[in-house]
């Protein structure tokens, strides 16, 4: 039977090879591959019914968010596009506040990179524990506000929000530096252990911490004691 | 990119002559490499701007000091054709059409809030898709061109994201940092443009608003991409289609007035449907209903064949013993009685212009009271299924007139008498009053007294007057179409006294959204064939292409 | 005469150029590597050359028939006289008779049976004026002829060896019989004699004696004469090909023109039949049928099954035609555009070439919803409505087709391979083209 392509036999394509032509693939493949990560993330918790914060929950959804995400590919780039893709996505997954942000924090803290930036400015919702555990030796900086419970239990890292946080800013954190360059809500420092929180602009309401500085705007509070 | 001093230099007359000849010779080659494009042949064109080239209705004009400029530093072919495939590469990659500009553009705004930020994004972005086409796909010496011709901070950052997707050294400046975020985007994938240009945008804000707070140079050196390269019949187009796309006419009428500026200086806006004059103002609002309703066209009603009642002589056939003798064609037959010589006629009936029933006019009366959506600020259904009415009505030479109504004995109303002007009808259409809901029915009725006229009545049916509203319709002799959103009171009321009038069709819709459905298939049916003052009218045929030839009966 | 390079190239643009300059005053409208053509003059003329069907419409008194006519006499050396005698009117009492031959009369009376043929069946040349008010047993007749140029009468034929059909036809015509669909299917391009503009138009009325140039009263009796002689065929064609030879002469002569012989017609025919296509040129091609023909739901498309909304393919041409293209279209499309490259000096026939042709060659073939003409039916455009919506479902495949070019010539070449042996994946892609080379390599969608 006669070969109906017999006159493409020869073809060879004339397009070049870009960069492009890896690095748009390998991203999406990436921020696939985070996608899945958080989705396996929120059937675990949709298990449980019901998402609220206590401890103890925090603590699971982050150790099942690293277990996730181990062995991922990924840099800052991704966790920055991750958080906007949550955002616009109308389908699951979609950003559940509590949620993604543990596994955001989960990323942040497992990334190569020692320092990251991420430019949360024109999301319209902002995340909860973002830099939850931060750990030492890691330069979180994040332009934008943040929701509730920003660097809740930081690790020893350094996390500086260019914009408002929430309640509970550094909440159970141990050691390293949080800083704030705008205001923050109520309850900062609740279980503060340890380490410093520096707020440029106004703290609306402190917690009880047990140890560890806050500053307002360059001057040191007093935090209630335990 | 663009002269180094900024200075106008006369470039010799000689060296011009060259440049022509030199972009006589290479554009037959970036057309075949472009897979030929209907563009008319560019030109080399002094200007006062510094940008490399315009693009004026798909007309090319290179900037000839800047070609001369660069051709000190790389040899002019490669200077005309890199200019030529980015030029072309906007036309047959990015954004191809002014649809998909107007798409673009939309979502920029959406995203940037400002009109000027929202074109720069976009022209950066159609930039780096159409130049990262011309050298993936057509093998461009755009690079060349980068590498050598001067840049400005915008084109710094350009250079550098083109060193990174295209693997070649450009001489830019280290801007990794900036250009890590824009690097990884898949520009060369149209399906994800719009995913691609938010991404894209949020790499180069940062840029943007620099360069507003500057205020910067308002054009990439390349030349911006307004919107006065396209035709007329590709506005039209575009138009028709962006109103079907965006969710609001707010929407629409914010992205038409940004652009109206452009569309104006090249005179492609005036009321009728957007017909050619300059100097009309442009009302977006009744732009966006007439274009969508455009979306909606209804087919233009046919002049009906049929038989003539006689019987003619239509073709031979051979003549068989035992047909009738009477039939036989003698000259045909030679005058022979002969098996395969003789010819008898077929005899068939002809077909003639039927009669065409005159379309009768249009009263449209719509209710724009409170509880009816206003449309300008959403997308009014009511508003829609009236103007494809209307438009369906107009295109087969009929008049219409529309009574606007809210409060209407308290003033609350608007009146068109019949017209067959598409932007009055629109206007008063989308006329929003926001009060009570009464009708004059004085005023209606005397409108279509001693008239065959159709009425549409597109109303919530919560109208205080209902029940003199329907004894008066139903006095009428005329076709009365009423829709209605959701099941009132008053609709139930107006579908029992419906059923004793034959005249009248009432029709309940769910969702708004049925109602152009709803009124459109009322003025089908209406069309196709209905009472109404029998006129022969003689207008042209045209082929009828599944029809075939009337058998004799 | 043949011309000395062989190609013949130049003679046909000469004819061209005279044509235009002296006889057929036309504005141009068909633009092709920056030359304007008048498209009418253009395919009538190619239409000569390759041995087509033209149909050529438009207003009357706008030049349809004489178009042809020049056409014909110049590329087929026969004086215009000659082809007036010869043409076919179109008006319902046409018979078979007039068009095609009689019995002699005189052998009939003696009971012998033989032909005597008419100038519409003998000539190259075929021109018939409104075939649209012929009946559609008259227009198949013809169209069937010159199909396979054979002719049958009384169990005689008569067979050409060349041969071309112009037929034109009116857009008003009262009582009008229609030309249906399978009729149509055979025209090889429709093209539209166009009002020529003010200006033209009154420089024809200044040059009326341009009637008489084609004209040779002499060699046209002759010729006459030849026609309606007992010659054997072969004698026939002698004499007839004598007689052309000496109005190519007289041509020559008086107009400078060199003209083609039959050998020389036929080296040209050739020619222009053996330009290749270029790798695009065949790859649009294809994707332009694919587009035609497909029907994701159904199989293909049929005229008697109508297609859904909300098929992934809506976006598509098939979604809004309602017949399937038939064979013929790509014969008309690939002769015409290799004619085309060939006129303009081009090696291959590249999609440039396509493009300009494909229009002329669909606008008849292709019927459109009821939604899609109401949709259409107020756009500004300068060709005929259904040439138009010809040339804008050209645009759009051609718009589909640069943005996945590379793609489409790649998934044709892998699927040369597949179809070897090799055990490839075919191509994945969105346009029907994909899903048709499947079905080529007899793969499950």
């Amino acid at each position: 039977m006669i070969n109906p392509f017999e006159d493409f036999k020869d073809f060879q394509t004339e397009a070049r090879a870009l960069p492009l032509d890896r690095l748009a693939p390998a991203h999406d493949e990436a921020m696939a591959a985070l996608t899945s990560g958080y989705t396996k993330l929120v059937e675990q918790e949709v298990k449980s019914l019901v998402w609220f914060v206590e401890h103890n929950r925090v603590i699971e959804a982050y150790t099942v968010a690293c277990e996730v995400i181990r062995g991922l590919d990924y840099d800052g780039q991704h966790i920055e596009e991750f958080c906007y893709q949550l955002e616009s996505g109308t389908a699951m997954p979609y950003l559940i506040s509590g949620p993604a942000g543990i596994y955001i924090s989960a990323l942040c803290n497992h990334v190569p990179e020692d320092d990251m930036v991420l430019r949360l400015r024109h999301m319209q919702r902002q995340m909860h524990f973002l830099g939850y555990r931060l750990p030492h030796g890691k330069t979180l900086r994040i332009e934008g506000d943040t929701g509730n419970f920003t660097g809740a239990a930081l690790n020893g890292g350094q996390l500086i929000v260019a914009g408002s946080s929430g309640d509970w800013a550094g909440a159970g954190m141990t050691e390293g530096k949080i800083t704030i360059v705008k205001n923050c809500g109520r309850n900062t420092g609740e279980w503060m252990q340890g380490g410093e929180i520096w707020v440029g602009g106004r703290i609306h309401g402190l917690g009880r911490s047990v140890s560890g500085r806050i500053y307002q705007a360059g001057d040191p509070v007093t935090g209630r004691e335990r | 990119m663009s002269t180094e001093d900024g200075e106008e230099r006369q470039v010799p007359a000689e060296q011009a002559a060259a440049l022509r000849r030199t972009l006589e010779r290479v554009w037959p080659l970036v057309r075949r490499r472009h897979l030929f494009p209907e563009l008319p042949s560019p030109r080399l064109g002094s200007s006062t701007s510094r940008v490399a080239m315009e693009i004026r209705e798909k007309q090319i004009t290179l900037n000839l000091d800047y070609a001369a400029e660069i051709s000190r530093l790389i040899p002019a072919e490669t200077v005309l054709t890199a200019l030529l495939d980015h030029a072309v590469s906007h036309y047959t990659c990015c954004p191809w059409d002014l649809t998909t500009h107007l798409r673009l553009y939309a979502r920029a705004k959406d995203i940037l809030g400002d009109a000027d930020q929202a074109r720069k994004a976009t022209d950066l972005f159609m930039d780096v898709v159409a130049n990262t086409h011309a050298v993936k796909e057509r093998q461009s010496p755009l690079p060349s061109l980068y590498r050598h011709a001067p840049r400005d901070h915008a084109d710094e950052i350009l250079c550098c994201l083109f060193e990174n997707i295209w693997g070649m050294d450009l001489g830019a400046k280290d801007h990794r940092a900036e250009v890590r975020r824009l690097s990884a985007i898949p520009y060369l994938d149209k399906r994800r443009w719009p995913a691609s240009l938010t991404r894209f945008i949020r790499g180069i804000r940062p840029l943007l608003e620099d360069a507003q707070a500057e205020a910067a140079q308002d054009q990439s050196g390349m030349g911006g991409h307004g919107f006065r390269q396209y035709r007329a019949e590709e506005i039209e187009q575009a138009l028709r289609e962006f109103a079907k796309e965006v969710d609001s006419p707010q929407k629409f009428v914010e992205i038409f007035e940004d652009i109206q500026n452009d569309l104006q200086a090249s005179g492609h806006c005036d009321l009728e449907g957007m017909g050619y004059g300059k100097g009309c103002p442009v009302d977006a609002n009744w732009l966006y209903y007439m274009k969508l309703a455009e979306n909606y066209a209804l087919p233009v009603k046919k002049i009906p064949m049929r038989d003539s009642g006689n019987l003619h002589p239509h073709s031979h056939r051979p003549w068989e013993i035992g047909q009738p003798v009477r039939e036989v064609d003698p000259w045909s037959s030679f005058g022979k009685y002969l098996p395969g010589i003789t010819q008898i006629w077929e005899r068939r009936e002809g077909e003639i212009f039927g009669v065409k029933e005159k379309t009768p006019d249009c009263l449209i009366i719509i209710d724009s009271s409170g509880s009816m959506v206003d449309p300008r600020a959403r997308l009014s259904h009511a508003v829609l299924g009236a103007g494809c009415a209307a438009d369906a009505y107009l295109r087969n030479d009929a008049r219409v007139a529309v009574y606007n109504f809210s409060d209407a004995p308290a003033g609350g109303r608007e009146h068109l008498p019949f017209t067959k002007s598409r932007a009055l009808l629109y206007r008063v259409l989308c006329r929003y009053f926001g009060g009570g809901t009464a009708l004059d029915l004085p005023e209606i009725t005397g409108l279509v007294r001693d008239t065959e006229a159709d009425i549409f009545l597109i109303t919530d049916m919560q109208i205080t007057n209902l029940d003199h509203t329907i004894a008066r319709l139903s006095a009428l002799h005329n076709r009365v179409t009423a829709v209605h959103v959701g099941k009132k009171p008053g609709a139930l009321r107006f579908i029992k006294a419906a059923k004793r009038t034959p005249n009248i069709s009432v029709f309940g819709v769910e969702k708004p959204a049925d109602i152009p459905r709803i009124v459109l298939g009322s003025v089908r049916s209406y069309l196709a064939g209905g009472k109404a003052k029998k006129k022969i009218v003689e207008e042209p045929a045209y082929w009828s292409w599944t029809k075939v030839p009337p058998r004799r009966k | 005469m043949t011309t000395t390079n062989g190609t013949h190239l130049q003679t046909v643009r000469e004819l061209y150029d005279f044509i235009q300059s002296r006889l057929y005053f036309n504005r141009p409208d068909l633009r092709l590597n920056g030359t304007a053509y008048n498209s009418s003059l253009l395919l009538n003329l190619l239409t000569a050359v390759l041995g087509g069907k033209s149909l050529i419409i438009g207003e009357p008194g706008l030049g349809k028939t004489t178009a042809a006519e020049y056409v014909g006499a110049l590329f087929y050396r026969l004086p215009v006289g000659t082809l007036w005698a010869s043409e076919v009117a179109g008006h319902p009492e046409q018979t078979e008779e007039k068009i095609i031959g009689r019995p002699d009369l005189g052998k009939l009376n003696q009971g012998q049976e033989e032909v005597v043929w008419s100038n519409f069946v003998q000539l190259p040349v075929k021109i018939v004026d409104e075939i649209n008010r012929l009946p559609e047993t008259k227009q198949s007749m013809i169209l069937d002829g010159v199909d396979r140029g054979k002719w049958e009468y009384l169990n005689e034929i008569i067979i050409n060896d060349e041969y071309c059909l112009f037929a034109t036809a009116n857009y008003q015509d009262r009582g009008t019989n229609t030309i249906i669909a399978p009729l149509l299917d055979r025209f090889d391009v429709t093209v539209e004699s166009r009002y020529p503009g003010p200006s033209y138009a009154f420089l024809i009325s200044q040059r009326q004696e341009k009637e008489k140039l084609l004209r040779h009263p002499e060699l046209e009796g002759e010729l006459q004469a030849a026609l309606r002689s007992r010659l054997l065929p072969e004698e026939r064609r002698t004499r007839l090909a004598a007689i052309s030879e000496a109005f190519g002469a007289f041509l020559g002569e008086s107009f400078g023109l060199t003209t083609l012989d039959g050998q020389g017609r036929q080296e040209l025919r050739r020619q222009v039949l053996s330009m290749p296509l270029n790798q695009d040129g065949n790859a649009f091609t294809r994707t332009l049928l694919a587009e035609l023909s497909f029907c994701h739901r159904h199989g293909q498309k049929r005229s008697n099954e109508i297609c859904d909304e909300g098929c992934h393919y809506t976006g598509y041409l098939c979604h809004r035609l309602l017949n399937c293209a038939s064979n013929r279209l790509p014969v008309s499309v690939t002769n015409y555009s290799k004619a085309l490259a060939w006129f303009a000096g081009a090696d291959s026939v590249s999609l440039e070439e396509i493009r300009a042709v494909a229009p002329y060659c669909l606008a008849h073939r292709a019927q459109w919803t009821e939604a899609h003409l109401s949709l259409r039916q107020q756009d500004r455009r300068n060709d005929p409505f259904h040439v138009y919506l010809a040339r804008q479902a050209i645009n759009e495949v051609y718009q589909r087709y640069s943005e996945q070019a590379d793609h489409v010539k790649e998934a044709l070449g892998r699927a040369y391979r597949i179809f070897q042996g090799e055990g490839l994946e075919p191509v994945a892609g969105d346009h029907p083209i994909y899903a048709e080379i499947r079905k080529d390599l007899n793969l499950e969608e």
